[in-house]
């Protein structure tokens, strides 16, 4: 007698195949969608130039190295003019994309991070500790975020002192991204956690409870897969919006003058009295870099929401 | 409206404050390194009011319960300390001057936003695959991301300096008081405009692209069948039957909004050099000055709570089924 | 040749047209019957060509009948009902060929101003799903108000005197009016729509699933509620439902659809008893009978077509046990029969007796030998959900995926939220 027993292998093999039909398939309805498209290029561009931005024009251009003289127009020496110290504009904002980029992502990171955990642990369990969750993310979503970003950041700076360094990244841009992410969880928790009410609800999660599969497991290997799709389309948009932030934080004068982003040329430029002067060269780079970066992070977390959480599908 | 309804959110409203209050106790006076505790260190403070500081504030006595207690009391009564930066000028004092212009910019420019965002939604939603619509939506969603500052130093830009049709800061020109109150009035509008153009601008956009998505979503509704069934106008559906559920998201949005337009806010005074609670907010920043820090904090966040706690009240009154 | 003075239709007619509370419309031929369709087409518009959700269908209504139209879901019967007054989606257009004549007066060839005039006053509907078809920020009785304030230039006292009136008669109190649709149960829901239905005293009134998000006691309350308007108002029924035993109860004549075409049309009596088309006996059939013996339940395999792209010929072939060659080739005509049964089947070709068919014919291309007996379920999901939905229950899909309705998608459904 013969026992036909499948082989893990091709359970494996089967299971990779059904993967990859899907991606081929996310990826065909997605480049349907040219606004989607052309938001990734877009990204993909400034992502280029965040990677390696000395590759582009040379390290970072500080007081010392100046290469121009103060406010100079644009022209086949400094194609975007230069700031009020001598520096290249163009220098400046190619090396801004790196940071502004990177504070955005590990924004982006912990908000995520921390919305989700909250949201799918608050759906999941329910309950008391449901209840309490939701107090704590609709008291932060009723606050006034920024006004406590504004608040923390120089509470913390002065608790650990500016000027020193952490990991090789400066503390003020540590500081915003902290303060970023505890400010914008909240929004992010609460979507997380309509999707994870309704995921509690299918057939398998049941099945997985009977057969005595604890919480967390069923979190990690059941619940969270089934938001993923949710929580990828939520990210992009929360990347878009930390740059944003981050931005109005520099403008404002909580960056780094020494590791500039976008937001904070802008902060320099408008100290420097750039506009009255008529040094618009100093201001137009950074704010079309923001406003491109931004747009395309919409209009892909957009895109991406269509194609992942279709509304109504027809079969065939 | 329910009372219950009524009940359930004043409560939660006084909640929400107290609890705001109480962040503001722990930020500023309980974490290490506390501003309160560094107050002492402070040069610009007078000998008088550094003493008096000291006793009202009881630093030498226990946090919890009695600084607490003493704290909640002081600003019970309305007593939110004294300035640093402006040589020990009462914070109420300090706020007091620089809230109108603030409450002038952005009060207008909300309704501004609201009235033509939510006009421009719903007309694009309507009509959908317009010219305004493209075209509308397109730049509406160019605008949303731009931050606020980036419009104002452009307009700055184009028409105060480049056309020389605006002035380039503040709210008044210096040194105009003796004219009449029409001209003084006149020149505060002059000044306004620009800033209040950024403002409205920058709000726009969210609200016509929610109010379109919105109304396009209620045009696919059961009873809207039902109204042209009945025979009724497409005015008349628009009008009874469409607008009253697509403005419900919208109420929402903006009540959601105010939190983060306060961000905004004060980046667009800081490029106008609008004398209010943005260049306070930066000057306070500046300068450390906590206490000023600390009660704009308060300010803006009661007054956000208490907006929302306005906007739900809208809310229960255009939709029956929360009353309940 | 019937004689005008002695025949019942014609009786009825003048009967019930003069309980009107106003005169008929001035175009209107007096004598015409109630309502006429003919070679009724509608088209919708989507991303990959069009559809035809209702293709060349036909019948006739006369005062004071009910008509059921009976089928599976996304069979057409509610775009038709749809189509008569126009109310359809954006992508929505009735075939140049197509006729609806209201007492005699073309409703199709209207423009859309001139055929609103017809809306509610002559033809109304009552929606399935009374909690989404009512306002949920206006009281119920503003709400069955508009209509006769509105269209009947009535003003606001009035016109709310008798939406109390109307209340009152389908059983709910009148200060029950002001409530909103939310407050009120299913039943009561439904209710209120029935009301506000005969507002401005119809002509027609279409009830497009009137029952089917109800549990079975509302149901019977809801029906007899019906079956006493009508008796008392004479009223004209068009009755929309995929349960048979609504029709049984309610109607006078039946038209069965599949895949937007008519398969079967005549009186209740006959179609229930000696049932032609294939289709309509699977149906019948396929109904759980309580006297008689148990048997497992005859289930018909496979599910309804996509009307993208519809089987060739008789688009029921698929799934006809009795299908043979000429089923997949040519659509069958519609034949009349002495009994006032009207078929469209190749098994009743015209100028056949009109004996019924319950075997396959020596032409069948699938012989009793070759299949296991007739419906003994493949139990495919498909056919379950099927058999299951005939005897009204509903079965919850678990994603939309799984559902093929062709009415979803086919509004135009260009993404809601293409700027977030």
């Amino acid at each position: 007698m013969t026992t036909e027993v499948l082989p893990e292998a091709a359970i494996r093999n089967e299971r990779l195949r059904l993967r990859l039909k899907s991606i081929r398939s996310f990826w065909r309805r997605f480049a349907a969608r040219p606004d989607g498209v052309i938001g990734v290029v877009v990204l993909i561009f400034f992502s280029i130039l965040a990677i390696a931005p000395g590759f582009f024009v040379g390290p970072l251009q500080t007081v010392i190295t100046a290469t121009g003289l103060p406010l100079d127009p644009p022209s086949t020496a400094h194609w975007l003019g230069t700031d009020e110290l001598g520096r290249d504009i163009l220098n400046l904002t190619v090396h801004g994309t790196r940071i502004s980029m990177f504070i955005g992502l590990l924004a982006t990171v912990i908000t995520i991070l921390l919305g989700a955990m909250i949201g799918i642990v608050s759906g999941y369990v329910g309950g008391r500790t449901d209840t309490f969750l939701m107090r704590v993310t609709d008291f932060f979503l009723v606050l006034p975020t920024f006004v406590l970003a504004l608040i923390l950041a120089p509470i913390i700076l002065d608790i650990v002192g500016a000027g020193s360094e952490v990991f090789g990244i400066r503390v003020t841009l540590i500081v915003i991204v902290i303060v970023i992410g505890i400010t914008s969880w909240a929004s992010t928790a609460r979507i997380i956690r309509s999707q994870t009410l309704s995921v509690k609800e299918r057939a398998f999660v049941g099945r997985a409870r009977v057969i005595g599969s604890g919480g967390g497991h069923i979190m990690w290997r059941h619940i969270l897969p089934n938001t993923m799709n949710l929580i990828v389309a939520n990210t992009v948009l929360v990347f878009g919006g930390a740059i944003l932030t981050e931005t109005t934080l520099s403008f404002i004068g909580l960056g780094d003058p020494f590791a500039p982003s976008w937001g904070e040329i802008l902060n320099a430029a408008e100290s420097a009295g750039a506009m009255g002067l008529g040094a618009w060269w100093y201001v137009v780079p950074p704010s079309v870099c923001i406003v491109l970066v931004v747009l395309a992070f919409t209009l892909v977390g957009s895109a991406l929401d269509d194609v992942l959480n279709p509304r109504l599908r027809v079969r065939r | 409206m329910g009372s219950r309804y009524l009940l359930r959110k004043s409560f939660g409203a006084i909640f929400t404050i107290f609890l705001i209050v109480i962040l503001n106790f722990v930020l500023f006076r309980m974490m290490p390194g506390s501003p309160d505790r560094i107050l002492l260190r402070n040069p610009n403070l007078t000998t008088e009011a550094r003493t008096a500081a000291l006793e009202r504030w009881g630093l030498d006595k226990p946090l919890i319960p009695d600084q607490l207690v003493a704290y909640l009391q002081a600003t019970a009564a309305g007593d939110l300390g004294y300035s640093f930066k402006f040589h020990g000028e009462s914070v109420t004092d300090v706020l007091a001057g620089r809230i109108w212009p603030t409450l002038i910019l952005f009060g207008l420019g909300e309704i501004l936003a609201v009235i033509f965002g939510l006009a421009l939604g719903a007309y694009s939603g309507w009509k959908r695959g317009g010219a305004v619509d493209y075209i509308g939506n397109g730049l509406s969603l160019v605008l949303y991301s731009m931050p606020y500052f980036v419009i104002g130093i452009l307009l700055l830009g184009i028409f105060a300096i480049g056309l020389h049709w605006f002035p380039t800061s503040g709210m008044l020109t210096i040194g105009g008081s003796n004219t009449s109150t029409w001209d003084q009035f006149l020149d505060f509008a002059w000044h306004l405009f620009l800033p209040l153009l950024t403002v409205t601008i920058g709000l726009i956009g969210q609200y016509s692209i929610l109010m379109r998505s919105s109304v396009i979503e209620t045009l696919g509704e059961d009873y809207v069948t039902t109204a042209r069934g009945k025979g009724l106008t497409s005015g008349k559906i628009l009008r009874a039957h469409a607008l009253p559920n697509a403005l419900l998201p919208a109420v929402t949005l903006i009540a959601i909004n105010l939190g983060y337009v306060i961000g905004g806010a004060i980046t667009v005074e800081v490029v106008f050099n609008w004398p209010g609670l943005g260049t306070l907010t930066v000057q306070a920043l500046e300068a450390r000055d906590y206490p000023v820090l600390q009660g704009i904090f308060l300010l803006l966040s009661v007054s956000v709570v208490v907006a929302n706690f306005g906007a739900d009240l809208i809310y229960g009154r255009l939709d029956p089924r929360v009353r309940t | 040749m019937t004689d005008p003075m002695t025949d019942p239709v014609l009786d009825a007619q003048a009967i019930i047209r003069g309980r009107r509370a106003w005169p008929l419309p001035k175009q209107a031929d007096p004598n015409a019957p109630l309502l006429v369709v003919e070679h009724l087409t509608t088209r919708f518009k989507m991303a990959g060509g069009s559809i035809k959700a209702v293709d060349d269908v036909s019948f006739t209504l006369n005062d004071g009948e009910a008509l059921g139209i009976a089928g599976e879901s996304g069979c057409g019967k509610t775009t038709t009902a749809l189509s008569l007054v126009r109310l359809l989606p954006a992508n929505g257009r009735i075939g140049k060929d197509s006729s609806v004549k209201l007492f005699g007066i073309d409703l199709a060839k209207k423009s859309e101003d001139a055929l609103r005039r017809y809306r509610w006053r002559e033809i109304s509907i009552i929606f399935q799903g009374a909690m989404n078809a009512l306002n949920p920020v206006r009281r119920i009785n503003e709400q069955i108000a508009e209509p006769i304030e509105l269209r009947l230039k009535a003003d606001k006292a009035d016109a709310l005197k008798r939406a109390g009136e109307l209340l009152e008669l389908v059983g709910i109190p009148a200060r029950r009016g002001q409530a909103y649709p939310h407050e009120l149960s299913g039943g009561m829901r439904q209710r209120a729509m029935i009301a506000m239905a005969l507002a401005c005293d119809p002509a027609v009134v279409i009830g497009d699933e009137p029952t089917t998000a109800l549990d079975v006691m509302v149901q019977a309350q809801i029906l007899e509620l019906l079956e006493r308007l009508r008796r008392e108002l004479g009223l004209s029924l068009i009755l929309i439902t995929h349960d048979l035993s609504v029709i049984a109860e309610t109607c006078d004549r039946v038209m069965v659809m599949y895949a937007g075409k008519v398969a079967e049309e005549g009186a209740v009596s006959v179609i229930f008893t000696t049932p032609r088309h294939p289709y309509t006996q699977k149906l019948i059939g396929a109904f759980p009978n309580i006297h008689a013996d148990r048997r497992t339940l005859d289930v018909i395999p496979g599910s309804p077509p996509d009307l993208r792209e519809p089987p060739p010929g008789c688009r029921f072939h698929p799934r006809c046990p009795f299908a043979m060659a000429v089923c997949s080739v040519e659509v069958p005509p519609e034949v009349t029969f002495a009994d006032g049964v009207r078929v469209a089947c190749h098994l009743y070709p015209p100028g056949s007796d009109g004996l019924p068919i319950t075997e396959p014919t020596k032409d069948a291309l699938v012989q009793p030998a070759d299949s296991a007996g007739p419906g003994l379920g493949a139990g495919v999901f498909g056919d379950e959900e099927f058999a299951l939905e005939l005897r009204g229950e509903t079965v919850e899909p678990e994603s939309a995926e799984h559902t093929f309705s062709p009415s979803h998608g086919l509004t135009d459904d260009r993404s809601l939220d293409d700027f977030k």
